[in-house]
């Protein structure tokens, strides 16, 4: 029988497996192996919903083979939908979980084969099934076991129901976060581990069971994270049967014991392999793992009959990610392997720990790491002092070769001190995928979230900061930025908008951009707005670009209904702000009709900063040189002063409150008369006021340090850095001093 | 904190075990020499404005920037000049995370460690406000002096309150108009 010829016979054969398949479950039903948990009732919008998915999938499964590519992509876009609107729904994990699995069965496939045609042929009528059984608020079918659960592609050439060997790692995963997995599984596994142990001698030690029943739930959730959805499932049943022991309704045999550490070696055996084939050591090797077995027999401990103690194997152990053996015949007639039936319990022993000993990453406390940059800065200090000693005293052509070669090692070392702080962007991105996935479907948008360079480094300090305005952007972008279906589908755009995150380096800069494919921004309507809101007068003259920027004013609000998710008022200036505390800056650029672009600049590391050095008094100060306009010696008739308003410094025909930084510290200054003084202008957002110092000093990059607990609640220093000659210097915290009220600024003069 | 007695109680909370002893004031001091980290020779302070008079200021110890706090202002004793024997003892005290913080005191100078065991320590007598006592934890004698022994933790942890709420901070010249 030819392929084509094979995919017709599936698409005719179709309505007869499910009559089929409806016969078995019935016969299941009646013999009671039905899995018992009753799941919460979903509303009727959400099954109709995923009613209405799953009868398009029915369609596109009967059709697909004869349309090809086009047929199989919108088979999973269809899939994906309807993973969507199962978990937004919070359907039971077993349901969202197959919809997950067959959108991952479809991954680099450009047709249906046989192979692909039988899973669906099985899926088709669970998820039926399964679905009216959520609506009635029933407790599920068992889950087809036959059908793999995780993600992966077959090649898609060959016809064999033969098993093929497959990889551990899922397609398409990504490393770095497959080896942060496996990091982490270890170190919950060996807490299992030694909690389990502990159990068996105290079956009621309250602290323990919490402690190993949250190691499984957080493994559980990372494995669903990188949908493992075999392991998933073995960790969700490994679970239930510590929650029993732990609400006191079934304490913790010996069996149950047995069977937890049996879960979790084979954890244990996965994870190993995983990390082998991570390093490069057989990838794509495929191993045995008795998981049906495993649940099994948990299910049997729940149920409080005695563990099956190994019975002929009836059925093949499950591989991870694919069964090693599809129980499906090549004419595609279904074979219900229940989960009672395979259960060979070929449990190994436990394995030899895999030592995190191979290469990977090492958790360190932060504050060594704090310590260990202090230090290397101190050492370049050191080093530029030794070599400015030498050159002054002249030295030899050898020693000059020999302090140039320091020079370099320290710089590098500097640099390789500071990247030691930075983590990913990612996990602040992936954040933003969920909110969006929500946002859309409180709003009734389609939105697709594409995400590109997450792998970006960014300092540390930096992720904590950046998520809220990111997490305000992208909701105004879903909220005000892209429009409901119709209106895209009027203006001609396709009615699923884009939003597009994007991070990169970029000269010393971490460049983030948040895009939407939406509505865009009008300069003409954003003039309007702000005359009506009285932040502009009402005849400001704004080119379209100074006109986008008025969204950053304080008060704006575009949207013509304040909704309960953004528009509040409360926007876009705070988001400055926030950008602007990290030293960094944030642009908009937009196009009517096709879309917002914000990019945002910060730096690559809050460790170090271009710092202008200046002198009050015997006292040097530091700026950061972003913070600092121009600075300029003040000529008679520059500085005045206006009664309830202090003084005022004249900078080119724009008077700026000006605060004398030796009066507002307190200090005895070099130089009285300001004509003989330096006016430094510095700003912060749109504010901008001048200070009066003695002298300037220098620029200097410096490595910033707190001030510590002792100086908590001071507000004119953002810390402190070690100058060239060992002393400490304060760094002025010019958002601070720009805000100083200007009555504030005159008492304090 | 926990080892601070309340002033009103005339016991000691003091430990048994070893005391750095210095001088301050021509009186004796001591505080427990698990929490003393080393002791520097003066260096160059960097004053931070608009804090209560006892804080110095910051130094460079290694590259990390430390609080530096007189004890003579803390203790109300009058002020005096750095002399040649005048150093600072670094020292480590509790800190808001649950871990410890560098921490210098300024102090005249240096004696020893003393030894002191349960039958040195007496209780702590009524100083009648002279010096705060939320900062005592007892009284020592030995044949030859009587110490007095602080908790440098109570001393770390007043600063923060005062930081925001001493008045004397200086930073107020009322009454001192700006120039027109």
């Amino acid at each position: 029988m030819t392929r084509r010829g094979k995919n017709d016979a599936l698409a005719r054969f179709f309505l007869f497996f499910r009559v089929c398949r409806r016969v078995v479950e019935l016969q299941a039903r009646i013999a009671g192996s039905v899995s018992s948990s009753c799941p919460a009732m979903p509303t009727d919008s959400a099954i109709s919903v995923a009613r209405g998915l799953l009868q398009k999938i029915g369609l596109e499964l009967a059709f697909a083979s004869s349309t090809g590519v086009e047929g199989v992509t919108t088979l999973r876009q269809l899939l994906e939908s309807l993973a969507e609107s199962l978990s937004q729904n919070a359907a039971p994990p077993e349901l969202g979980g197959m919809a997950t699995a067959a959108t991952g069965w479809l991954t680099g496939q450009t047709a249906l084969n046989s192979e692909i045609a039988a899973h669906f042929n099985l899926w088709h009528p669970w998820m039926e099934d399964a679905l009216s059984a959520w609506s009635h608020g029933l407790p599920l079918p068992a889950l087809p076991t036959a059908l793999p659960t995780a993600p992966a592609a077959s090649s898609p050439a060959t016809d064999s129901a033969e098993p093929q060997p497959v990889t551990v790692l899922p397609e398409g995963a990504d490393d770095e976060l497959m080896r942060l997995f496996c990091a982490e599984a270890e170190d919950l596994l060996r807490d299992i581990e030694q909690g389990v142990l502990k159990l068996e001698d105290a079956p009621d030690d309250a602290d323990t069971l919490a402690t190993v029943f949250r190691a499984f739930h957080t493994f559980k959730g990372n494995a669903a994270v990188m949908k493992l959805v075999v392991l998933q499932r073995l960790a969700h049943e490994l679970e239930s049967l510590l929650d029993a022991a732990r609400r006191g309704t079934r304490p913790l045999t010996r069996g149950a014991i047995d069977v937890i550490l049996a879960g979790a070696d084979v954890f244990s055996k996965y994870v190993a392999e995983a990390a082998r084939q991570l390093d490069g050591h057989d990838a794509g090797r495929s191993i045995p793992l008795p998981i049906p077995a495993v649940v099994a027999r948990v299910r049997s401990v729940l149920s409080g009959e005695a563990a099956p103690v190994a019975p002929a194997p009836a059925a093949p152990p499950s591989a991870v990610p694919f069964p090693a053996k599809p129980a499906v015949p090549p004419a595609g007639v279904p074979v219900v392997a229940t989960a009672a039936a395979a259960a060979p319990a070929a449990v190994a022993p436990a394995p030899a720990r895999a030592a995190a000993a191979h290469g990977g990453s090492i958790r360190v406390d932060t504050q060594k790491l704090d310590g260990l940059v202090d230090l290397v800065g101190e050492l370049v200090i050191a080093q530029s002092m030794v070599s400015r000693g030498a050159e002054a005293r002249g030295v030899d052509e050898h020693f000059a070769r020999s302090l140039g070669q320091l020079r370099g090692i320290t710089a590098d070392l500097q640099r390789t001190a500071l990247t030691l702080r930075m983590i990913p962007i990612r996990g602040t991105f992936q954040k933003m995928t969920r909110l969006v996935r929500d946002l859309a479907g409180q709003l009734g948008k389609e939105i697709r979230l594409v995400v590109d360079g997450d792998e970006t480094e960014v300092d540390r300090t930096v992720i904590e900061e950046i998520g809220d305005p990111l997490m305000h952007m992208v909701r105004n972008a879903a909220d005000h930025g892209i429009e409901l279906p119709a209106a895209r589908a009027a203006a001609g755009k396709s009615p699923a908008g884009t939003i597009t995150l994007r991070a990169r380096h970029e000269g010393g800069f971490v460049v983030i951009e948040i895009a939407d494919d939406g509505g865009g921004l009008d300069p003409a309507r954003l003039r309007v707005k702000a005359i009506e809101r009285g932040l502009i007068p009402a005849d400001t003259i704004l080119d379209d670009h100074d006109a986008l920027e008025l969204i950053f004013a304080a008060g704006f609000s575009t949207a013509e209904s304040v909704s309960d998710l953004s528009g509040r008022g409360v926007g876009m200036d705070v988001v400055r702000r926030n950008i602007e505390r990290l030293r960094g800056t944030v642009e908009i650029d937009s196009q009517l009709g096709a879309g917002t672009t914000f990019t945002i600049f910060l730096p690559l590391t809050l460790a170090i900063i271009e710092g202008l050095l200046v002198a009050v008094g015997d006292q040097q100060f530091i700026l950061p040189a972003v913070n600092v306009r121009e600075s300029f010696r003040p000529r008679p008739g520059d500085v005045t002063t206006v009664q309830g308003r202090g003084e005022l410094v004249d900078v080119r025909g724009q008077l700026l409150p000006l605060l004398r930084l030796g009066r507002h510290l307190g200090m005895e200054t070099a130089v009285a008369d300001p004509m003989q003084a330096i006016v430094v202008v510095v700003e912060a957002g749109h504010d901008r006021r001048g200070l009066l110092v003695d002298t300037l000093v220098g620029r200097q990059e410096v490595v910033i340090k707190g001030l510590g607990e002792t100086f908590t609640g001071h507000d004119s220093f953002a810390g402190a850095a070690i100058l060239g000659d060992g002393r400490v210097g304060l760094i002025l915290d010019t958002t601070a001093l720009v805000r100083l009220s200007p009555t504030r600024a005159e008492t304090a003069a | 904190m926990t080892t601070t007695a309340p002033s009103s109680t005339a016991t000691t909370s003091a430990q048994p075990g070893k005391y750095l002893t210095f001088d301050l004031g021509g009186e004796i001091y001591g505080m427990s020499v698990l929490r003393v980290r080393e002791i520097i020779r003066l260096c160059p302070v960097t004053p931070v404005a608009n804090m209560p008079r006892h804080i110095r200021g910051v130094i460079n110890l290694r590259g990390r920037v430390i609080p530096l706090v007189d004890l003579r202002a803390r203790f109300g004793l009058p002020a005096a000049l750095d002399h040649d024997r005048t150093c600072f003892i670094v020292t480590e005290v509790a800190a808001a995370n649950g871990g410890l913080r560098p921490y210098a005191v300024v102090i005249d100078s240096v004696r020893e460690v003393a030894c002191l065991t349960a039958a040195d320590l007496v209780p702590t007598p009524d100083f009648g406000g002279a010096i705060d006592d939320r900062f005592i934890t007892g009284m020592a004698r030995t044949e030859s002096s009587v110490i007095t022994l602080i908790d440098i933790d109570s001393i770390a942890a007043a600063d923060a309150t005062a930081a925001i709420h001493d008045p004397a901070a200086g930073d107020q010249h009322a009454g001192d108009q700006p120039t027109s």
